[in-house]
């Protein structure tokens, strides 16, 4: 039976590539029909699967974490696309797997929807759950934050192998209590950043100890509810980590982890934290450390997450922001930048997207510093500037233009520094509007 | 000056879906408009306010887990809330504040959480938690004494019933239960209901009536407010209705 639904998969992945088709969920999904929802139980893999989880950071984490092994030559199978459920991560072993359903690899990396962790690795074994955060995104799609915690924490109640955490979101350091038999739970953990606060400064999750209720008491924040915790009632946080990234300094950048330094390309507080995991993942399964330094010092992103352009002569920063913490973590660096600048917000509400946009109401658009000027654009163009606006920003220095084009020949219509935040379904489209205005006025692509 | 004075309660635990932007829309409205706007917080094991002090009390909406937290500490307000809402004072409920000023909220596992009891609505979780009413929503309410429409995001599991004077009809979406006609509760002075988005951002009128009703508290003669320009928020209420009701 195996056999026959293997080669229909596999005909199935042929014909739409025949047709130029993608084919990164539908051959999954028409098994999981077949397969009384468990299409990935029909694959045989006998080397060791590492999952990434989280909300946000879980695509440059396996990306990362893929490149250890790959570079110390071993082979691995990765889901580069992005096809995250259990539909997609089907979709993709069809093509890897033997018409038995082998798996043929030293290491198999997937990005893993925080959702269908439990679903995919009851069907698979796990060697390795890596889980980098838990925030507010996409709420109506997702379900509540605590029933997305709860569903994980039942995956990882009878998980015994290696769970590497981080130690300073206390929503995913909670895991480490799931199964206390389990020895393998590493926690990695960040000392406070120059911009780390005492006071809590956006909307966040977590605020309660999930023990006993007791509010959470924290040294510092270094974004959101991220941060080094504690519970004084049950000691929930007290915990000896595996790692601790310190001596962090974003402006060269720089960060120190388990005595080896390393200068990342990317510079914010969120890549020391995903750095920090794939530094856990490296010395888990001992990896040299030449090669982590390589993997580490050189990763950088071109898929919207502060990628720069030059429009004309202005220099302009697009970031992907699914949700406040994002949005929240560009603001920041926009201030911490000085001279005057504009912001681009371009906001969607398409499914993928999750169709409420509430979630903007979450950013804090308060501590604005020398923004002269904010173009509003998307689906809801006039819903981020209604919220601007009654943050107390002037209104009539917000132009609403839903169409990007007009949107970004506005931005562009002035001098100086420019950002550019963009929702999920937004980011690809802002990219391509950018990149017109570059052929048709001049500037690059950074 | 008249200073309006505004209790949010449980802030830190019922924020769902931008509710606490509401609070932030009332205090720009007031300062456009040179009225001092003061909004204090309450939360558990806060020294009990005099809750007759404030022009209105406000309760946003929370995940089931900080509903149950909330409640027991709720029902020690009591009488306090009861004594204010028969003074006058507004009260402004979201979703899980709006549930829990009814008769009692049965969770999908069929257990009961207490409301206060100050009115006479109930509300009922499915026994599935999958069965939400989500999605946008357009309502029609009257509480300003011509129609308005309103804008929203509903995001609710419970089926609340029993509800003789709603804050509105529903136009597109669901409203206090699956599919229904009716949305929220209100009186003179309140407004309960399960928009969240938040509630207030593309709905100025709604804002100035409790604003007007706040600054008029006991007067014999209305002062009607300034206006202000909500060209803004006008047109991104106008986007959101044409494209679900066209």
């Amino acid at each position: 039976m195996k056999r026959i639904l293997i080669l229909l998969g596999k005909i199935i992945v042929k014909l739409l590539h025949l047709m130029k088709r993608n084919a990164g969920n539908l051959p999954g999904i028409v098994l999981w029909h077949l397969t009384g929802h468990k299409c990935c139980s029909i694959f045989k893999v006998d080397c060791p699967i590492i999952a990434v989880t989280g909300t946000n950071g879980k695509t440059s984490v396996t990306n990362c974490i893929a490149q250890l092994f790959e570079k110390s030559g071993k082979k691995i199978i990765i889901n580069r696309e992005g096809n995250n459920l259990d539909t997609g991560i089907c979709s993709m072993l069809l093509k890897y797997c033997d018409m038995s359903g082998k798996v043929k690899a030293d290491y198999l990396i997937l990005e893993t929807d925080e959702s269908h962790v439990p679903v995919v690795y009851s069907q698979l074994k796990l060697d390795t759950l890596v889980v980098l955060n838990f925030f507010r995104d996409q709420l109506d799609r997702n379900g509540e934050m605590e029933t997305l915690i709860q569903k994980i924490n039942g995956f990882c109640k009878t998980f015994e192998g290696n769970l590497i955490l981080n130690g300073d979101d206390p929503n995913t350091a909670r895991l480490g209590r799931a199964n206390p038999k389990n020895t393998n739970v590493k926690y990695f953990r960040a000392e406070p950043y120059a911009f780390a606060t005492h006071k809590i400064f956006e909307a966040s999750e977590g605020r309660f100890c999930p023990f006993c209720g007791e509010p959470l008491e924290y040294e510092f924040y270094q974004y959101s509810h991220i941060g080094k915790f504690i519970c004084k009632k049950c000691g929930f946080g007290n915990y000896e980590p595996y790692i601790t990234a310190s001596g962090i300094d974003l402006d060269k950048p720089v960060f120190t982890a388990d005595g080896h330094t390393y200068s990342p390309k990317l510079n914010s507080i969120y890549n020391v934290y995903n750095m920090t995991a794939v530094a856990v993942a490296a010395k888990l399964y001992g990896i040299k450390q030449s090669v982590t330094e390589g993997v580490i010092n050189n990763y950088t992103v071109k898929n919207g997450r502060m990628e720069n352009f030059m429009l004309g002569d202005r220099k302009t920063t697009l970031n992907l922001a699914k949700n406040p913490v994002g949005a929240n973590m560009t603001l920041r660096v926009m201030n911490e930048m000085k001279g005057e600048k504009e912001l681009l917000f371009v906001l969607n509400d398409n499914i993928a997207d999750g169709l409420d946009v509430s979630w903007i109401w979450d950013i804090n658009f308060s501590i604005f510093e020398r923004v002269t000027r904010v173009v509003t654009s998307g689906t809801r163009a006039y819903d981020i500037a209604v919220r601007i606006k009654c943050s107390g920003y002037d209104q009539s220095k917000i132009v609403v233009r839903p169409d990007l084009d007009k949107a970004v020949e506005e931005l562009a219509s002035t001098e100086g520094r420019k950002f550019v935040i963009a929702n999920y379904t937004a980011v690809q489209p802002t990219r391509a509007a950018l990149k017109r205005y570059i052929a048709k006025h001049g500037g690059k692509q950074e | 000056m008249k200073t309006i004075k505004i209790l949010h309660m449980y802030a830190d635990m019922l924020d769902l879906y931008g509710d606490s932007g509401n609070m932030e829309i009332l205090k720009y409205r007031c300062t456009k408009r040179g009225i001092d706007c003061v909004v204090d917080t309450y939360s558990i094991d806060s020294e009990m306010p005099d809750f007759t002090s404030y022009d209105l009390i406000y309760i946003g909406g929370g995940a089931d887990l900080e509903q149950q937290h909330i409640s027991e500490d709720l029902l020690k307000c009591r009488d306090g809330i009861i004594r204010a809402y028969k003074n006058g004072t507004f009260l402004f409920l979201i979703c899980g504040g709006y549930q829990l000023m009814g008769k009692y909220y049965r969770d999908a596992d069929g257990n009961d959480i207490k409301g206060l009891g100050l009115f006479d609505y109930y509300t009922v979780a499915p026994n599935s938690r999958r069965k939400r009413c989500i999605g946008n929503i357009v309502i029609e309410t009257e509480i300003t004494g011509k129609p308005v429409k309103v804008v929203g995001f509903e995001n609710h599991g419970g089926q609340t019933q029993g509800i003789k004077t709603p804050f509105g009809k529903v136009l597109y979406g669901n409203g206090n239960c699956s599919k229904s006609e009716a949305e929220g509760y209100c009186e003179k002075n309140v407004i309960a209901t399960y928009l969240h988005g938040p509630c207030l951002a593309k709905n100025p009128e709604i804002s100035d009536y409790m604003i007007e009703y706040c600054m008029n508290r006991g007067d014999e003669v209305i002062t009607p407010l300034i206006p202000i320009d909500d060209k803004l928020e006008k047109e991104c209420r106008k986007v959101m209705v044409h494209r679900l009701l066209k």
